[in-house]
């Protein structure tokens, strides 16, 4: 219903007879398929044939929402309880009510309770073997079902339900197995994110998976520690890759990585400084680099490293410790870093942008107002905004007035 | 060249054709939609049958023509998707989500019914309440979003849809709206935007909620405005479309997206509005009606009701005004929430 790149016949296609007979047929058979599992389902008919059906009708319309649903039920009240041979699945189904494991899935801490019937109430076997006869089975149905999805992601990367499905099968395994098991397919889908970002290195849906995996894989739950370096290192390699510098989703996360980051090297201020050097020195070399400063995704980046200096509720992230001296001396080099920058990109409309941002700023942290010379500067690169940029001709009006705002008379 | 005083094509007086806002195929494609039960197409997308029922209507009253698809009906269906734990799916027999919850709330208001819904509405307290009921115990207590559906997936998406529905019922004062404002301002971005949970990257679907959310909260005060707009600002290209994120491709639906979170923060005149106009109406098929992502592709219910609210927004003389928070007509909401 939403469709996306498709295109357009030039000619409406009139459907023969054939085709129409044909796609009777075809619609038949997939309402049949639908109304055999509900039917099933409504006889609680929780089976690995019933599991079959679904993975049928799934292939073909991974957006069934429901259907997912229906397979979950069938994993929780029926194959995961049935898949020890002493278990009993009425005792399952009590514990994992679809409730529970809003909290559990979302959440994932210490809370969530075990629905592996394994207290000794009910069961009289040795409490460790009977996880362990479980864990196989529950293990193996988790595996087939995270291998039945693959294909499926990789057909179709931007279908919301099969991320959602497939992180709600791992959060079932942190639940019902022994963490070094879980922790090893939280591994295995940090490898897979990887790929389908290989694939796809924008992908949204593959940026966010990333992150809850490594948030999984660090968790105490799993016995694991921090990989902010790690990450951090990732980053890089993505932006010194192909199209890496307007890989706008690693320059993200990248931003969101730091603070921790410098927190965990317990980095203390020269350090901190050296810190914020290298990052710019980073950003202008790509700039100058790549495809020139036309990047965009690169300029908010910029953008991110100078609220560290100019926005108080930046500074914390690299340089809290910096003195307002400090700040000014990395502004001002910043500025003629930009000035140079234009020498060869007079036509790259970020350049003025960034410089009457900042320009703007270092009065205001100077607490001063603009010198003649910096008027005189800000309202010709104004002008050279207007000409280059007429898209956002509103916003250099918008940016006229606050220069007005400035006493900066004929702009 | 301007869209409102351009000289059209030569030898024609006028708009050039593939620039002129075509209202009658726009309503007979979306009145043809419920009628196409021989394509395969029609039964695979039977998962957002309730939100393309209201993305249709929508797109009808924006159109001027609120009553193209048949009132009883259209309740009797929305009535007849709803579950016992009174949430609705996008289908009977599909299961409650809350984003079809949403579309149908926002459907029997469209229509002025919901007294049908107190009179027959399922759910714990039965009526309105059972439906609102059914969004209040999605907010997590501990955070302040909201989850999707019992399984608990959770996004920004659904902080809205929930403040949404609940709003048009009356009953924000079931959830802890604080909270959920604090939640947001969690999600937000060095660059001013939001993702579907903290530390996500921005996008300007995300973005959408986030800032309609707030705005039913009555807390837009917390945007960073001049970043965000910055931002906002740069997701239009050359060609006069909108992205949702930075060196992507433009779309459509972005169109709305963007243009609604302009408007909100008050910076829509920071793109080019009729080079936006443009490229939407340039996306239209002229003929059969609706509207595609990009020109020259197929047409969808979803991408025709954004392109159709989008050009609202940018005040479009053919189309009643849409308002920015709901994606709604602007007089219905004034109806509603006074
Ligand atoms: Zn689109």
């Amino acid at each position: 219903m939403a469709s996306h790149g498709v295109a357009r016949p030039a000619i409406s296609v009139v459907r023969t007879d054939e085709q129409l007979h044909e796609e009777q047929q075809r619609i038949q058979e997939y309402r049949d398929l639908e109304e055999l599992i509900r039917a099933k389902i409504a006889e609680e008919q929780y089976t690995v044939e019933v599991l079959d059906l679904t993975s049928k009708l799934l292939k073909e319309n991974p957006e069934y929402y429901t259907i997912w649903n229906v397979r979950r039920r069938l994993l929780i009240y029926g194959l995961f309880s049935k898949s020890s041979d002493s278990s009993s699945p009425s005792k399952a189904s009590q514990n994992t009510s679809p409730t529970d494991t809003t909290q559990t899935s979302s959440i994932p801490s210490s809370a969530s309770t075990s629905t592996i019937p394994a207290d000794s109430n009910t069961i009289q076997h040795d409490p460790i073997s009977q996880t362990r006869g479980k864990t196989g089975t529950t293990l193996d149905l988790i595996s087939a079902d995270l291998e039945f999805l693959f294909p499926i992601m990789m057909k179709f990367p931007k279908c919301y339900w099969l991320w959602n499905y497939r992180l709600w099968l791992l959060h079932q395994a942190n639940e019902r197995l022994d963490w070094q098991i879980a922790r090893g397919l939280w591994t295995r889908e940090l490898v897979l994110v990887g790929k389908m970002l290989v694939k796809d290195s924008r992908n949204f849906h593959g940026w966010g998976y990333r992150r809850t995996v490594v948030a999984q894989l660090e968790s105490q739950k799993l016995h694991g520690s921090s990989m902010v370096e790690s990450e951090f290192e990732y980053t890089t390699k993505v932006i010194h890759g192909d199209k890496g510098l307007s890989n706008f989703s690693a320059w993200h996360r990248r931003s969101k990585l730091i603070p921790k980051l410098l927190e965990e090297r317990q980095a203390d201020d020269p350090t901190r400084r050296q810190f914020l050097d290298d990052e710019f020195d980073l950003i202008i070399a790509a700039m100058y680099t790549d495809s020139y400063p036309y990047a965009q995704s690169a300029w908010f980046y910029y953008q991110f490293l100078m609220t560290t200096l100019t926005d108080p509720v930046g500074h914390a992230t690299i340089t809290p410790n910096f003195t307002s001296e400090e700040r000014i001396e990395f502004l001002v080099r910043q500025l003629e870093v930009l000035k140079d920058m234009l020498d060869g990109a007079e036509d790259c409309k970020w350049i003025y942008d960034a410089l009457i941002e900042y320009t703007l700023c270092l009065s205001r942290m100077e607490e001063r107002q603009l010198q003649i010379d910096e008027k005189d500067d800000c309202s010709q690169w104004l002008t050279e905004l207007r000409k280059l940029d007429t898209l956002r001709s509103g916003r250099w009006v918008d940016l006229e007035l606050d220069l007005r705002g400035n006493n900066i008379p004929g702009v | 060249m301007s869209l409102v005083s351009g000289p059209g094509r030569a030898g024609t007086t006028g708009l050039p054709e593939e620039l002129r806002l075509v209202i009658e195929p726009h309503v007979k494609y979306i009145q043809s939609l419920d009628s196409r039960r021989d394509e395969l197409e029609y039964w695979l997308t039977e998962h957002l049958r309730l939100n393309g029922l209201y993305w249709g209507l929508t797109a009808l009253h924006l159109l001027g023509r609120p009553d193209a698809l048949p009132r009883q009906e259209t309740i009797d269906f929305v009535l007849s998707c709803q579950s016992d734990n009174g949430g609705f799916g996008a289908a009977p027999g599909h299961d409650a989500h809350l984003l079809s919850t949403c579309s149908a709330i926002q459907i029997l208001v469209m229509v002025n019914a919901i007294d049908e819904l107190e009179k027959k509405g399922k759910g714990e307290g039965g009526g309105k309440m059972g439906v609102a009921n059914y969004i209040a115990a999605l907010q997590n207590r501990d955070t302040g979003t909201f989850a999707g559906d019992e399984w608990g997936e959770e996004d920004t998406r659904f902080l809205y849809t929930g403040l949404n529905g609940l709003s048009l019922l009356h009953l924000m004062d079931l959830v802890d709206v604080d909270l959920a404002v604090q939640y947001i301002m969690s999600c937000a971005n060095f660059d001013g935007g939001y993702g579907v949970s903290p530390g996500a990257e921005s996008h300007s679907g995300q973005i959408f909620a986030c800032l309609a959310a707030l705005s039913i909260a009555k807390r837009l005060d917390v945007v960073n405005v001049d970043k965000l707009g910055r931002w906002l600002s740069e997701r239009q290209v050359e060609a006069g479309g909108l992205n949702g994120r930075p060196e992507k491709l433009e779309d459509v639906c972005y169109s709305w997206w963007v243009a609604s979170s302009l408007t909100m923060i008050g910076k829509l005149h920071w793109i080019d509005g009729s080079k936006l106009t443009q490229f939407i109406l340039k996306c239209q098929d002229p003929e059969n009606g609706g509207i595609a992502d990009r020109p020259g592709d197929m047409v969808d219910v979803f991408h025709t009701v954004f392109g159709l609210a989008g050009l609202s927004l940018l005040g479009h003389p053919d189309l009643e005004e849409v308002d920015a928070t709901y994606c709604m007509p602007k007089r219905i909401i004034e109806r509603v929430l006074g």
